[in-house]
């Protein structure tokens, strides 16, 4: 087996032979793919070198010193590691490769109006016809719906037994007549996601991921690699909340004339000390980490954030005062409070509601028992629905 | 590194827990809060004998274990965790920490050995009645004459101050002064607190003898308050996870409506958000306990953080227990109105989250110096 400072050399020699920082990024991610450093520690067979995780850190690293794209895809890329895990060989065949390369377009076909904390409870329907399954129904909350190749999406395909086990996990083509994209807008006035509506599309049987009635499985490794990934690139929120940057409060305060006031100084300490303590538990996250230990920290950050930017936008309101009545260029202070205030509710609800993340550290990591299921092996066509 | 605990360390931690499982039950808890003493001198000096909690912080060289604020912090999360009772705050922490920043005369040395065998207890007399811990405006006197200084004025809320044998006193200048306690002009009035497990008085000095402390007295009382705010932000986080725990185990095993009341939401969600409150505060007290370790430049934002943050925590998750309880958690027999109290006298002791606050915001201001010029844009 090569030495880490063998592997070390071997990548970065390779890289400065193959890649410049203006050069073609098609090419060089093709080539890249074939020498096996987008996915190190994927098999041989697929387009990876068996490496354990460490030697795999080692290329990622010389990646990123060069500033070359595309390696840590088996960490990183949700569509690949979710075809690689559950895909038909035919469909990997197709696809593997282009997803490595970037050259596929996806999006995620998850929830449904009906559906939302519940995403077991897809109403969207998958009937076989031939080789082909006929999809039906609505989606909502996709980014990028209207640019995409494929969708990743879960439907139901038995409505006869308990609702996790009926559902079926698909790449859907996008480019078709029964796809319709329609931009959803926000609360903040700004679209960032659409609505999907799914009116006799087509999707060949091949492009199932696992069995039928194995969508809820396939999901949570595709949530799983979802999350790790969030987790690393922590995200922004929001394309403005990312122009904006973080709005520093103390010189919106200062601004305002408002510094010297004890109520603002009390709210500005107590976000900036929940902004800090956030930072303290995610270091420390990593330490127990790499001692060996599982940390439940982790889990805590997502609920925390959410106090951090509802508390951010009170702050920012309380500071701007009747400005928080205004909006628009002419008012940037209160346009960016109220954005703050409003756009809160995207870190409170998306990705899991704040109280579906309390129920799952109160079970998961505190050990309190569920609530009673009343859906729970009940078939689906019987389950209670709203209206 | 922070956050990174060592094999030794770890091995404290164990030793302590393992002491406290033995000789700090809820009944011993209980009988010594009854108690005029507030705890066993004979448990404070085994403990010291076995796990030499009594001497971290005193240097090798006069018989402690030179440790530093990690471990000490080790120390008050566990201690905290029980409500074990004893002098660790006034004695372990306050007190030596002056002793070690001040002087190194041999009375010093002395009584440095004395402490960390547990055999002696000091206790530092620094508030005056404004509640805010601050040495700047204390206003007992000191007067010097060829027979050597006296000390006068009224100290308040001296912890464990009916049991020490000695009290540093603070005086203008500041300056420190050891003033033995079994001096006649020295008279200790026992004062009725919420929290029996930490006893406090108000001590009246009368033109008593004292040993002036050599050094600078203001940074000297400036690290110790430091160092002590953490470890009782620490003994907080660690009060704090015991609540929880209570808590939670209370939800898992009561049964109302056919159900295990934690299957309800309304207390499951209590339940979460107190485990994110209780993580934080841990990691609030040992990040600053390692900021004072290594000396950093946050040292002081981190230290007034961790105060703030882990006794509202505390105070949070104590006040929560009795609520997930019912009627079982406000009766006296059952414990979680121990640690109610002394959440809540922690909400006050060395100064209040509100006060912490504000001088975090102060220290995050003044090392932020780029902040200050930020112009209208």
């Amino acid at each position: 087996m090569t030495t880490d400072a063998d592997l070390r050399s071997e990548v970065s020699g390779w890289l400065s032979e193959h890649w410049t920082a203006g050069g073609h990024r098609a090419t060089f991610l093709a080539q890249a793919v074939d020498r096996g450093y987008v996915v190190p520690r994927w098999p041989a067979d697929t387009f990876g070198l068996d490496l354990p995780d460490g030697q795999a850190r080692i290329v990622e690293e010389e990646f990123r010193k060069a500033g070359a794209p595309g390696s840590g895809q088996d960490r990183s890329n949700l569509w690949a590691n979710t075809l690689l895990t559950y895909g038909t060989p035919a469909l990997r065949d197709v696809l593997l490769r282009p997803l490595l390369e970037y050259r596929v377009r996806m999006c995620l076909l998850y929830s449904e109006p009906g559906a939302g904390s519940d995403l077991a409870g897809v109403r969207t329907s998958a009937v076989r016809d031939g080789d082909d399954y006929v999809i039906n129904g609505q989606k909502v909350w996709t980014s990028s719906a209207a640019d995409a190749d494929f969708g990743m999406l879960i439907a139901r395909t038995d409505l006869d037994v308990p609702k996790h086990q009926g559902i079926s996990f698909f790449f859907l083509p996008m480019d078709q007549p029964g796809i319709q994209v329609r931009p959803l807008r926000q609360m903040t006035g700004e679209s960032h996601f659409n609505e999907v509506f799914i009116t006799d599309a087509h999707v060949p049987a091949v492009n199932m991921l696992g069995q039928p009635g194995e969508g809820w499985k396939v999901l949570q490794t595709a949530l799983m690699y979802e999350r790790a990934v969030l987790a690393e690139a922590n995200m922004g929120a929001s394309i403005r909340s990312g122009q904006h940057g973080d709005v520093d409060v103390v010189d919106l305060a200062r601004r305002h004339g408002r510094l010297d006031d004890p109520l603002v100084r009390q709210g500005i300490a107590r976000l900036l000390s929940l902004k800090a303590v956030n930072r303290w538990n995610n270091q420390r996250a990593q330490a127990e980490a790499r001692q060996g230990n599982s940390s439940s920290v982790a889990s805590l950050g997502k609920l925390l954030m959410s106090t951090i930017v509802h508390e951010t936008g009170r702050v920012q309101t309380e500071i701007v005062g009747p400005e928080a009545m205004l909006d628009g260029e002419d008012h940037p202070d209160g346009d960016q409070a109220n954005f703050a205030a409003m756009n809160a509710y995207f870190t409170s609800i998306g990705g899991g509601t704040d109280q579906i993340q309390r129920n799952i550290i109160g079970e998961r990591l505190l050990g309190l028992p569920k609530e009673p299921e009343v859906d729970k092996n009940v078939p689906f066509r019987e389950v209670k629905r709203s209206g | 590194m922070t956050f990174t605990f060592s094999d030794e360390q770890q091995a404290l931690r164990k030793a302590i827990g393992a002491f406290a499982a033995d000789h700090s039950d809820e009944p011993t808890v209980r009988a010594l809060a009854e108690t005029d003493a507030g705890f066993d001198p004979a448990t404070w000096q085994l403990l010291a004998e076995q796990v030499g909690v009594a001497g971290l912080l005193v240097p090798e060289r006069h018989g402690g274990a030179g440790a530093g604020p990690v471990e000490l912090a080790i120390a008050a999360e566990e201690l905290g965790k029980c409500l074990f009772c004893g002098p660790f705050l006034s004695s372990a922490v306050l007190a030596t920490a002056l002793f070690v920043g001040l002087d190194d005369s041999e009375e010093n040395a002395a009584l440095l050995a004395a402490l960390a065998a547990g055999t002696h207890v000091a206790t530092v007399a620094i508030d005056e009645g404004a509640g805010n811990w601050d040495p700047a405006v204390a206003s007992t006197t000191a007067t010097e004459s060829p027979g050597g200084w006296t000390v006068s004025g009224t100290k308040r809320y001296v912890l464990d101050g009916a049991t020490a044998n000695t009290f540093l006193v603070v005086a203008k200048g500041p300056r420190v002064f050891a003033v033995d306690a079994d001096d006649p002009g020295v008279s200790v009035s026992p004062l009725r607190t919420l929290d029996g497990t930490r006893k406090q008085c108000d001590v009246r000095f009368e033109d008593a003898p004292g040993r002036l402390l050599a050094g600078d007295a203001s940074a000297a009382l400036g690290a110790m308050l430091d160092l002590g705010v953490v470890m009782l932000a620490a003994e907080q986080a660690g009060g704090a996870k015991t609540v929880l725990d209570m808590a939670v185990g209370y939800a898992r095993t009561r049964f109302q409506f056919g159900r295990a009341i934690g299957s309800f939401q309304a207390i499951k969600h209590l339940c979460a958000d107190l485990l994110v409150e209780v993580e934080s505060a841990y990691s609030a007290a040992y990040y600053a306990a390692w900021a004072l370790a290594d000396d950093s430049a946050d040292g002081t934002e981190s230290v007034c953080l961790a105060a703030a943050f882990c006794a509202d925590a505390f105070g949070k998750a104590a006040a929560d227990n009795i609520q997930i309880h019912g009627g079982i958690g406000f009766t006296w027999e059952h414990p979680a109105h121990l640690y109610l109290r002394r959440a809540r006298s922690g909400l006050a002791l060395l100064g209040s989250p509100a006060a912490r606050r504000e001088q975090y915001l102060t220290a995050v201001l003044e090392r932020s110096p780029a902040q200050q010029t930020g112009g209208r844009s």
